[in-house]
């Protein structure tokens, strides 16, 4: 059979063929590229507005963005849900929704892009908020908050989102956050909020894999005989890691207060907010220690990197602002006003021109979707949405 | 050409590895576990061409998720060791990821069916002595080899002499005649038996009598029967069996009416024959049932408008000036408005205040009206809680502070009770209400809390002598100690007295009352259930109804009436002097006659007094009535209307007049329309020949 596929490379039958397909390839690129230099482009994103029970389906043009539809979300006819965070599938097919609250537990809902109608849902943990699917393994890992009570260890909930099952909770720290996967989808990144931590869970083990504190000042944690978390690449039982969490969170309270995490598209680095200590921290994710922290502005909240890895941009919500840098130099390169207050989440088209930044607005404020040049650096557009606008998730670009 | 069919083979094969049927083969398929068995699934991939191999990494998962695996089996998804703990069928999903798979899914789910063990026994619960001529009551469990119990059985059932004790189709037991028979009833083999001696009746006569033979539409009659042997005795301990049937006065209605024990009443007008019968033996009454006749006018007396926003609760009193007041809060913009209401037919605004909250749903006022506690959800920082104000003067109220420990996820409802504010966090871990002391109203302490079980909800709170009352949803009505001293309980210990649940799930409001015509405590539930959802920018449906249960004794609560207004559902409601005054939502307000004895449909059986449809022209949503609630205050009824803002209106005590009842039109709008006085100048009109 090997002898028979060589003859058959080597033969002008397919040489023949070859330069066929060739010149068929340059044709359909010819066709594909001669409409875009004239027609513009269409972006869809999704949003989700926390005190509206409410998401809206977003189309930018290039130019202007407007509010396609306003989908009525939850269950509760007369409560807020709080749909918090959202995600589309990688196959563009269906978008998922977290109801942050619920009695106690918040749901996963799953709602087809085609319809935007509910195809089906599942219950998850307390105050369920960011969430993102592996490519690899197919599941959605989401974070469950719990905003509710004391601080204790909270959990990623894993979904396999084909028949919607809670397969597993696994025990990372206090207030979990910023769900975020790792490009090759071998590994979920969450920072737990109030206990510091930056956790890397093996998506195919469904346990957590390293540990690591964030916190600058380690001495008040090492005479509590903390310290030996930090750099740790053991491959603990969740058992064992839920019991050195607990007691871990029971006595710290985080001054970096990460809120987000984002590893690099193609580095084996990541980027975390650090809500509390105004700062984005660098973590090398082959030594799995902070390489470097540089300042932020005032409660920097979510994070994301453009595909093309040039820049990292992220929302400064106490400042009511939006950051971008260069990741090349980790220069800050803009810093742009957002059209109302509390900055919140990020979507970056694919092809990375555009930053799309959910703002949430106070009381009886709308929540607004302000839409972010990455090529000028500069705000092009706004559409309000329903108030506290947070989660938003980018769809597709259409030509 | 050999080459040519090379590469189409090649490119053809290409094709067919994509699309192949490419299936997880296991040994879990048609496992049978018995319960507390353990067992690890052996997987592997098999080919369409037949061939297998392995997957990288197969992840298993029970169907049913996280949430229930404890009342099923449990899984270990990476080993996928399962352990049986419930019987029935459970579904293992399989997922094998692996590079091979070309980034397509490779699934497959699995049938696991757990088994209850051998049943080990059956114990049968039955009265050894009977009566001829009455159904017998027994009851049955089986319990298996592990222990566990099995209502889900259908046992076989016989008897050892059919013409003294008959088994019907069933499975229902009567004693025929005098004599005795063995009962037995079998299950997987497992089999036990009762003897049971049936005796002669020994009635020989019986007599039925009423408490009384005239009644109105609504009114309990309570029925008993005097039984007697043959030598007259009277025979005490036997219960007769009672039922009605009746005739309606207006032949286009149908008389309708209830039993419960040994209570009749009657729903329509007309003349009912009431029934006592044990055995063979009947005895019988006629009593005659006349209009209930409650009807009142009510009118409207002014309005404290509010167009630009929805109104949620609102609540009225006595300010420390003397003169009255109320405040209401709102949707979506976290404001609160205070209201001087001492004229109810000049209501008019005094002051807001607006917090940091997207719905300020609930508002109270302390006893001695010096303190507001107004409610947040939807903050923007998400500490919701609640806000503390001083409303010692109407015209300049002052936040005095904030209370978010433990209520950071909203709260919908509070209570202020004795120096102790009671807030709901209905979306807490687990759902729960906070006591919090505002003694010192700049500096609340949370003293204690009351958490119901997990998964559980609560959503709103009602306190009257030191007893809470919660409202849960699908659990129902909790009764709490919080001081009355009843069950040992304290604002900083409350101590669950009792739990009431029902079917329709949507307990939404409670109000406690005692009938001050008959003494009877009892406490309304009240629904809210939006069958479609609820729209903020359009006119909803409502459903769901009041639920009256006697807690007279609070063991054992029993729900005995319902007011059920026909296409509405209910809401907030008041209770004064035996009078409901119900906001049923786009059913407007309603005041119900709840005197007396209650049983049965008391919407049906006339008790409804007035109604008065509380939405506005100028609306949030114009003309949508949606009385959110009411409140009985110094003689008037205040009302909140979630698209018209508060009002007052009074119950008069003329009865409505009907006489323009069939009238297809007023005569201000004959007016208008055609110029015409009344309806004989409309018909002149009409009559007159055309202008040429």
């Amino acid at each position: 059979m090997k002898k028979e596929f060589e003859k058959l490379f080597k033969s002008r039958y397919f040489k023949y063929i070859l330069a066929f397909g060739i010149i068929k390839k340059i044709i359909i690129i010819l066709l594909i590229l001669i409409p875009l230099t004239n027609s513009s482009q269409n972006y869809y994103v999704y949003v989700a507005s926390e005190s509206d029970d409410t998401v809206s389906l977003l189309k930018f043009n290039n130019n202007k963005i407007d509010e396609v539809q306003r989908i009525t979300v939850g269950t509760f006819p007369t409560e807020i849900e709080g749909p918090h965070g959202i995600t589309i599938d990688p196959n563009g097919k269906f978008w998922y929704l977290s109801l942050a609250h619920g009695n106690p537990f918040g749901k996963l809902i799953k709602y087809s892009t085609e319809t935007n109608m509910i195809v089906d849902e599942t219950t998850l943990g307390l105050f369920p908020a960011s969430m993102q699917i592996s490519s690899v393994t197919g599941f959605l890992y989401c974070v469950n908050f719990n905003l509710h009570g004391s601080m204790k260890p909270s959990t990623v909930s894993v979904v396999d989102p084909v028949t919607m099952t809670e397969i597993t909770k696994i025990t990372t720290g206090s207030m979990p956050h910023g769900s975020r996967i790792s490009p090759d989808g071998l590994f979920q990144y969450s920072v737990a909020m109030m206990s510091g931590e930056l956790f890397e869970i093996d998506a195919l083990g469904l346990k957590v894999n390293r540990v690591l504190n964030l916190e600058n000042d380690m001495m008040d944690h090492k005479k509590m005989g903390h310290h030996n978390m930090k750099d740790s690449k053991e491959m603990m039982s969740n058992d064992n890691m839920k019991n050195k969490m607990s007691s871990m969170s029971e006595m710290k309270h985080s001054m970096v207060k990460p809120t987000w995490v984002i590893p690099h598209p193609t580095e084996n680095s990541a980027y975390i907010a650090g809500n509390g200590s105004n700062e984005i921290i660098e973590v090398n994710l082959d030594k799995w220690m902070v390489s470097n922290r540089f300042k932020s502005g005032k409660g920097p909240y979510n994070l994301e990197i453009s595909p093309n890895g040039k820049f990292l941009v992220g929302t400064i919500k106490s400042e009511g602002r939006t950051a971008i840098w260069n990741l090349n130099n980790k220069k800050l390169v803009a810093d742009i006003k957002n059209t109302t207050s509390i900055s919140h989440g990020i979507a970056i088209s694919s092809d990375s021109k555009y930053a799309f930044i959910s703002v949430e607005g106070i009381g009886g404020e709308p929540g607004i979707v302000d839409v972010i040049s990455l090529e000028s650096l500069d705000l092009v557009s706004s559409v309000e949405v329903g108030k506290q606008a947070g989660g938003i998730a980018f769809w597709k670009k259409e030509i | 050409m050999k080459y040519l069919t090379t590469l189409l083979l090649f490119i053809f094969s290409f094709h067919i590895n994509f699309s192949q049927n490419v299936t997880i083969e296991s040994n879990l398929e048609g496992l049978v576990l018995e319960i507390g068995d353990s067992f690890t699934p052996e997987s592997f991939v098999r080919n369409s061409d037949g061939t297998t191999r392995n997957c990288d990494v197969i992840i298993y998962y029970n169907k049913k998720g996280v949430f229930n695996v404890g009342g099923s089996i449990v899984q270990d998804p990476s080993t996928g060791k399962i352990i049986a703990n419930e019987p029935g069928q459970h579904e293992v999903v399989a997922v094998c990821v692996d590079s091979k798979n070309n980034g397509n899914r490779l699934s497959q789910t699995f049938l696991v069916n757990v088994n209850f063990t051998k049943t080990k026994s059956i114990s049968l619960d039955v009265e050894t002595e009977i009566f001829s001529g009455s159904y017998i009551p027994f009851s049955y469990t089986a319990i298996t080899e592990k222990g566990n119990n099995r209502n889900d059985i259908i046992v076989d059932i016989t008897s050892s002499n059919s013409e003294v004790i008959s088994v019907d189709s069933n499975n229902l037991l009567k004693g025929l005649k005098k004599g005795e028979a063995t009962i037995t009833v079998e299950y997987d083999g497992v089999k036990t038996s009762k003897k049971i001696k049936v005796k002669n009746s020994p009635v020989n006569s019986l007599e039925i009598e009423v408490s009384s033979g005239s009644v109105r539409t609504g009114d309990v009659v309570t029925m008993q029967a005097k039984i007697k042997d043959k030598k007259g005795n009277e025979i005490s301990g036997l219960n007769p069996v009672f039922s009605f049937s009746g005739v309606s006065f207006d032949s286009s209605n149908s008389a309708s009416g209830l039993i419960k024990d040994n209570k009749f009443v009657a729903d329509i007008a007309g003349l009912y024959t009431l029934n006592a019968t044990f055995g063979n033996i009947t005895s019988s009454t006629k009593i005659k049932v006349v209009e209930r006749d409650i009807k009142r006018d009510i009118v409207q007396l002014g309005t404290g408008n509010v167009f630009d926003k929805h109104t949620s609760d609102a609540w009225f009193f006595e300010g420390v000036d003397g003169k009255d007041y109320g405040v209401s809060g709102t949707f979506f913009d976290g404001l609160a408005y205070f209201w001087d209401v001492s004229d109810p037919k000049n209501i008019r605004k005094t002051d807001s205040i607006k917090v940091d909250a997207r719905i300020v749903n609930d508002v109270k006022v302390s006893k001695d009206s010096k303190i507001c506690v107004i409610t947040k959800e939807g903050a923007s920082n998400r500490k919701n809680g609640f806000v503390i104000l001083d409303i010692s003067n109407l015209n300049d109220v002052k936040i005095l502070s904030e209370y978010t420990e433990g209520l950071t996820g909203g709260v919908h409802n509070v209570f202020i009770d004795n120096n102790h504010v009671y807030a709901l966090n209905a979306f807490g871990n687990p759902a729960k209400f906070e006591v919090v002391n505002i003694e010192d109203p700049k500096n609340p302490k949370g003293v204690g809390k009351f958490e119901l079980e997990l998964g559980s909800a609560i959503h709103d709170i009602w306190i009257e002598d030191g007893i809470a009352y919660t409202s849960n949803w699908k659990d129902g009505l909790y009764i709490i100690d919080v001081g009355n001293g009843l069950a040992g309980g304290s604002p900083s210990n409350p101590v669950a007295v009792a739990n009431y649940k029902y079917k329709t799930g949507g307990n939404h409001a409670a109000f406690p009352f005692r009938s001050k015509s008959t003494g009877k405590f009892y406490v309304v539930l009240g629904d809210e259930i939006f069958p479609d959802g609820v729209d903020f920018f359009a006119a909803n449906e409502t459903t769901g109804f009041l639920h009256f249960v006697d807690f007279t004794d609070l063991k054992n609560p029993k729900e005995v009436a319902r007011f059920e207004l026909p296409g509405y559902g209910s809401h907030n409601f008041w209770i004064e002097d035996d009078v409901v005054y119900a906001g049923m939502y786009n059913g407007g307000l309603r005041v119900i006659d709840v005197s007396g004895e209650l049983l049965g449909d008391l919407y049906r059986q006339g008790r409804e007094i007035a109604a008065f449809k509380t939405g506005s022209p100028n609306g949030f949503i114009p003309n949508n009535t949606m009385t959110w609630g009411t409140q009985y205050f110094k003689g008037n009824v205040f009302y909140s209307d979630f698209n018209a803002g508060i009002g007052a209106l009074k119950l008069l005590d003329s009865k409505p007049d009907n006489s323009k009842s069939m009238q297809f039109t007023t005569d201000k709008s004959l007016n208008s329309l055609f110029g015409a006085k009344n309806i004989l100048e409309l018909f002149e009109i009409l009559a007159s020949p055309p202008i040429e």
